[in-house]
């Protein structure tokens, strides 16, 4: 019998979007060895699709009467906009290193979008004070993802393309690695590492109605708890206001930041009744309820939805600086935004929790680290500001592999036979499911989660309403040992890791609903109609989730305050 | 509407198709035809996806004969022709499956490169040629502490190719590629050329020389299948001719240049 596959690393990767492959390129520097494991070719990930833009006080734009942008006012909006929920001392850190990580992105060959002057141009954004988002028209992920990855090849970093992490590794209570199917074959690989980085992404597809990639299922989120380490403040998902009807593809905030505006049927700029000062550039909670509301008051167009006017930008400013908006538009919803306003509804977008971990990028797993959009540094807190998650991926993506490269110094090489016995269980496990017949298909199990994820843990959420949706996340997954896969072939199977994906959905889906049944007060992207206010004396702390034995526990713990005292969010 | 879908994994002794009944509603796409199929009829159907919104160049295939993202294509505007996109000199090594245009959306894998199993190809090819011109920013000077000054007029140039996705397409609708498997195809040669032409880089033509050789600028045939078929427009044609132009610029001027005494 061939020899089991077993590669050593200092440290592994799983996940190959910037906050991946920013890590990669900072290890790699340090001359310790890393690999990246992503279940697509990097340059897939959901990190593509980013189109808005990453804020740094540049100071490139001045803001309105002449004033200057800092670090310490785009601190303060991403507190504010976070509804307080963020732990300030990560705000700062990441509002500090923001500008320094613009020039860095620059100084690596990213295409930003110019001003007159030759210098980084910058647009207003929701929820900012200034006009501080640095943008590549609207392709920012596009442009920095491709950097990114034209760094990581040239360093000869090597990558594990198309393969689907199954385990992470547990020896002593360190995390020494993972197993991995390599899709392609079917393989079953081991990895024993010093240090696993997390950096997954999103959870967005356990909804139906998602702005997100197809492959962002909550992965890295599932098997960190599952392994032991916890996850924080799940129930605050972001539902973006504008993402086209029916698709649900993003129609990136830049196109509000550009000047166009939100109308109902009616034709009335509703906006101006829910931030009168904001408008339609307030932060995207704000927005998202509005609109919600608007359709549900029957102020909405056929379809559930409102419309995206950017006509008066003229077709000039819309080709310059909303191109690939343009396209969108054009291709999945057949109007073109020079001519027609676009049909608009809100839709998941974004994952405010995730892995905690502390401000140095460890989870409460030894050995396990995460960053980005998988993990809960907090610096989004209940609410995140457009423009602040492709900062905080290349950020902490190089400021926790700089934690990994202190810790991994001084560890052992972890031993191999933990590696090999998962291995082995893995193995027998796949054998498993597909040995199974005669049980009921997968996809309606998949489809029905998404739908319970959508209806009863939505933008407005209400107690009893999501203890029965909590109720059909059990009752659906005591069906996933029913499963029958009618593909028995190992290579290249995409039913088998559909399969792998739902199982991740589930224990993310049950944090997400503990989470928003527990918290009792609405606060950020979390909106409870039987609780319609903060509540800052029960509330302002973190939610953590837990495995205890098969369920998940939630505690809570306080959250890091500073420079700013929380106080009513106006816009 | 009948979606016929070539099928193949390793262990077979040729390829067949296999058709699907898709109702053709209103904005459906190839995509979403194929997650139906492999839904409904038959889970073992692979195919790659990603973003399904046209961004990540993960689901290009062959779709009525033409390399497009599957993610893109609608089964309506294909019925009703509004997608023709006639190619030049383009012979398909495929099987020369009998389809009927009127009624049927045929659905097979990029050519130019090896079938994995059904519409998955292997890509390893077009990343080999992708890693050969050294696809890599080399500034002209050391970092200053802040950017790099830059036009907006120079933005606009350089996003003519750096908005290329690499799904492929382009090497999949290249008659070069087809039939020589060392050309390196439009995709790698529009990434090289944005790097000669990034004013920050300073290297000159210099930077034209990974792929100065007759499977690089030289194999082009000017047949333009490559923008045709691009969905982001990038035109790859013409970073190949303005290469090619510069290059026999400095051959002449060093030429020319020997003669003298």
């Amino acid at each position: 019998m061939a020899r089991p596959p077993v590669h050593d690393y200092d440290v592994i990767i799983i996940g190959g979007g910037l906050t991946g492959l920013r890590a990669a390129l900072q290890i790699s520097r340090a001359d310790l060895s890393c690999a990246i494991l992503s279940k697509v070719h990097p340059l897939r990930s959901h990190s593509v699709a980013a189109q808005g833009g990453m804020n740094a006080s540049l100071r490139n734009v001045p803001g309105s009467r002449g004033a200057i942008d800092s670090w310490e006012r785009h601190a303060y909006d991403t507190i504010k906009g976070s509804d307080y929920l963020a732990d300030q001392n990560s705000v700062v850190l990441m509002c500090k290193e923001a500008a320094a990580t613009v020039i860095e992105l620059e100084h690596m060959g990213t295409v930003w979008s110019r001003l007159e002057n030759g210098k980084i141009a910058q647009r207003p954004f929701g929820g900012a004070g200034f006009p501080r988002t640095c943008y590549a028209a609207d392709r920012t992920g596009h442009n920095i993802l491709h950097t990114l990855y034209e760094q990581v090849t040239d360093k000869k970093i090597p990558v594990y393309e198309e393969f689907f992490v199954t385990s992470l590794v547990i020896d002593s209570g360190q995390c020494t690695g993972c197993t991995a199917l390599e899709i392609m074959t079917g393989t079953v690989h081991g990895f024993c590492a010093k240090a696993t980085l997390m950096a997954t992404g999103g959870f967005g597809r356990i909804f139906s109605r998602s702005t997100n990639a197809i492959i962002n299922t909550g992965d890295g989120q599932a098997l960190a708890i599952q392994a032991g380490a916890f996850l924080k403040d799940m129930e605050f998902v972001q539902f973006h206001p504008t993402s086209l009807k029916g698709t649900n593809i993003l129609i990136s905030e830049a196109a509000r930041g550009e000047g166009g505006i939100l109308i109902n049927r009616n034709g009335e700029r509703f906006m101006t009744r829910y931030a009168p000062q904001s408008v339609d550039l307030a932060p995207r909670d704000v927005v998202a309820r509005a609109i919600e509301q608007e359709i549900v008051a029957g102020r909405g167009f056929d379809g559930g939805c409102v419309h995206l006017d950017l006509r008066h930008l003229g077709e000039e400013r819309i080709r310059e600086r909303l191109p690939g908006i343009r396209l969108i538009a054009i291709d999945f919803a057949g109007v073109d935004p020079i001519t027609e306003p676009i049909p608009v509804q809100p839709g998941q977008h974004y994952s405010m929790g995730g892995i905690g971990v502390g401000i140095e990028g460890r989870s409460g797993l030894p050995g396990l680290y995460a960053a980005g959009e998988c993990a809960c540094v907090s610096v989004h807190g209940a609410n995140r500001l457009g423009g602040n998650s492709l900062l905080e991926t290349v950020v902490f993506g190089r400021l926790v592999a700089d934690s990994i490269i202190r810790d991994v110094r001084s560890e052992p090489v972890p031993a191999s036979e933990p590696v090999l016995s998962a291995m082995k269980e893995m193995e027998e496990k796949i054998n498993g499911i597909l040995g199974r017949s005669g049980g009921e298909p997968l996809f309606p199990i998949i489809d029905s989660l998404k739908e319970t994820m959508d209806t009863k843990f939505g933008i407005f959420r209400e107690g009893s309403i999501m203890v029965k949706g909590l109720g059909e996340i059990y009752k659906l997954r005591e069906r996933l040992g029913n499963i029958t896969i009618s593909d028995k072939n190992r290579a290249a199977n995409q039913a088998l890791i559909r399969y792998l994906e739902l199982e991740y959905m589930f224990p993310v889906a049950e944090a997400v609903a503990l989470g928003a049944i527990m918290r009792k007060e609405s606060r950020g992207s979390h909106t409870r109609m039987d609780y319609p206010a903060r509540d800052d004396d029960h509330f302002l702390n973190h939610t953590i989730a837990s495995r205890q034995n098969e369920e998940i526990a939630i505690t809570y713990a306080p959250v890091t305050l500073g420079m700013f005292t929380p106080e009513e969010r106006v816009y | 509407m009948k979606v016929k879908v070539f099928r193949f994994h390793p262990g077979m002794e040729k390829p067949r198709y296999d058709t699907f009944m898709i109702e053709p509603t209103q904005g459906k796409t190839v995509l979403t035809a194929l997650f139906e199929a492999q839904s409904r009829y038959d889970d073992s159907l692979a195919f790659r996806y990603s973003c399904r919104g046209a961004v990540c160049g993960t689901c290009a295939m062959l779709i009525n004969r033409v390399p497009r993202l599957a993610c893109r294509t609608q089964l309506g505007s294909l019925v009703a022709g509004n997608l023709d996109l006639p190619l030049s000199h383009y012979v398909l090594p495929l099987l020369s499956e009998p389809w009927d245009k009127r009624e049927e959306i045929l659905v097979e894998p990029l050519p130019n490169l090896p079938v994995i199993k059904d519409l998955i190809v292997d890509m390893e090819t077009f990343f080999t040629c992708y890693r050969a011109i050294e696809p890599v920013f080399r500034p002209g000077d050391p970092d200053p502490e802040k950017e790099r000054l830059m036009t907006p007029e120079t933005v606009r140039e350089l996003e003519r190719y750096t908005t290329c996705i690499l799904c492929a397409a382009c090497f999949a609708a290249c008659p070069v590629n087809g039939k020589n498997p060392r050309y390196m195809g439009p995709a790698a040669l529009a990434k090289l050329y944005r790097f000669r032409i990034d004013p920050r880089e300073q290297q000159g033509a210099a930077r034209l020389s990974s792929a100065d050789r007759p499977d690089g600028w030289w194999a082009c045939e000017f047949q333009t299948n490559c923008r045709r078929v691009c969905p982001k427009g990038v035109p790859p044609d013409m970073a190949i001719g303005h290469a090619r132009q510069e290059l026999k610029k400095i051959k002449k001027d060093r030429d020319s240049g020997r003669k003298e005494p």
